[in-house]
């Protein structure tokens, strides 16, 4: 990941979002024109964020309990290149009708943008498992974080050490 | 390979009840963000922004992808089959195309 941010930038839209603006609708700002400033087009990034922002953005202010043995996440210990890092995650939470596991949100904390992928499941997929490949930008901790449809968080968090960083730039 | 190119893997065969896993591989840059003198270059970037599965017609499966998900991005999910059928994945790039796969599971 380029290392050369434009501090005042961030600093801006760190201001605004203070400010109580729209986390998720805040774009480029300057850069892109109003309309697509004010809803985040397709094919634009998001803004950049901290992790703790994305937590909140994402959950509100709901807390994530310690899912321990219940998640599996299969992930490398090193990564020699950040492009391509196997994750595969195994929960085993319940998928009942009534209560079953609705997303599983993969986040990458030092990720330029946390928020590598989100997985939605129906109870017609019997069990709650999913695997996809991500980028991460540095060695960074990785949580999955499974949403139930009931609104109960559990997550773990797996550190990945990255040799070569994935996200270009 | 060219860009959007599905390919879909699933078991040879099933059990009714049994959940199988299906393994997705679309060829696709995921380009990402650009940079120019440190800034975010501002355009239109190409990337799959949504995947959707179907199994005979009834939604099993959705994902958001960002532009932290790799290059040809790989996508494993299950599917519990209660009859032979068929597996649809479809994938939305940002620039409007979609791209769509398919294959049978048999018992």
């Amino acid at each position: 990941m380029n290392s050369m941010h434009d501090t005042s930038r961030r600093r801006a839209l760190k201001l605004l979002g203070a400010a109580g603006a729209v986390a998720g609708a805040i774009s480029f700002g300057a850069l892109l024109p109003p309309s697509a400033a004010r809803a985040q087009a397709l094919g634009m990034p998001l803004e950049d964020e901290k992790v703790a922002d994305t937590m909140k953005r994402l959950f509100g202010g709901r807390t994530v309990q310690d899912a321990g043995e219940r998640i599996k996440v299969d992930a490398p210990l090193i990564a020699e290149n950040g492009a391509v890092v196997p994750i595969k995650v195994d929960a085993e939470l319940p998928m009942a009708p009534d209560k079953y596991v609705k997303n599983i949100y993969i986040i990458a904390d030092k990720n330029r943008r946390p928020l590598n992928a989100k997985f939605s499941l129906t109870p017609e997929a019997g069990k709650a498992s999913i695997a996809t490949n991500v980028r991460l930008a540095s060695t960074s901790d990785v949580r999955v974080i499974a949403e139930m449809s009931d609104g109960t968080l559990y997550g773990v968090t797996r550190e990945v050490k990255v040799t070569v960083g994935g996200c270009g730039g | 390979m060219s860009v959007g190119q599905v390919r879909i893997r699933v078991p040879e065969k099933a059990k009714q009840g049994e959940v199988v896993t299906v393994r997705v591989l679309v060829t696709h840059p995921m380009e990402t963000l650009q940079f120019k003198d440190g800034k975010p270059v501002a355009k239109q970037y190409n990337f799959i922004h949504r995947v959707e599965a179907t199994y005979n017609g009834k939604k099993v499966f959705e994902a958001e992808l960002t532009q932290a998900v790799s290059q040809n991005p790989l996508i494993a999910f299950p599917v519990k089959v209660n009859e032979p059928g068929t597996v649809k994945v479809t994938f939305y790039e940002t620039t409007g195309k979609t791209y769509t796969g398919e294959a049978q599971i048999k018992f």
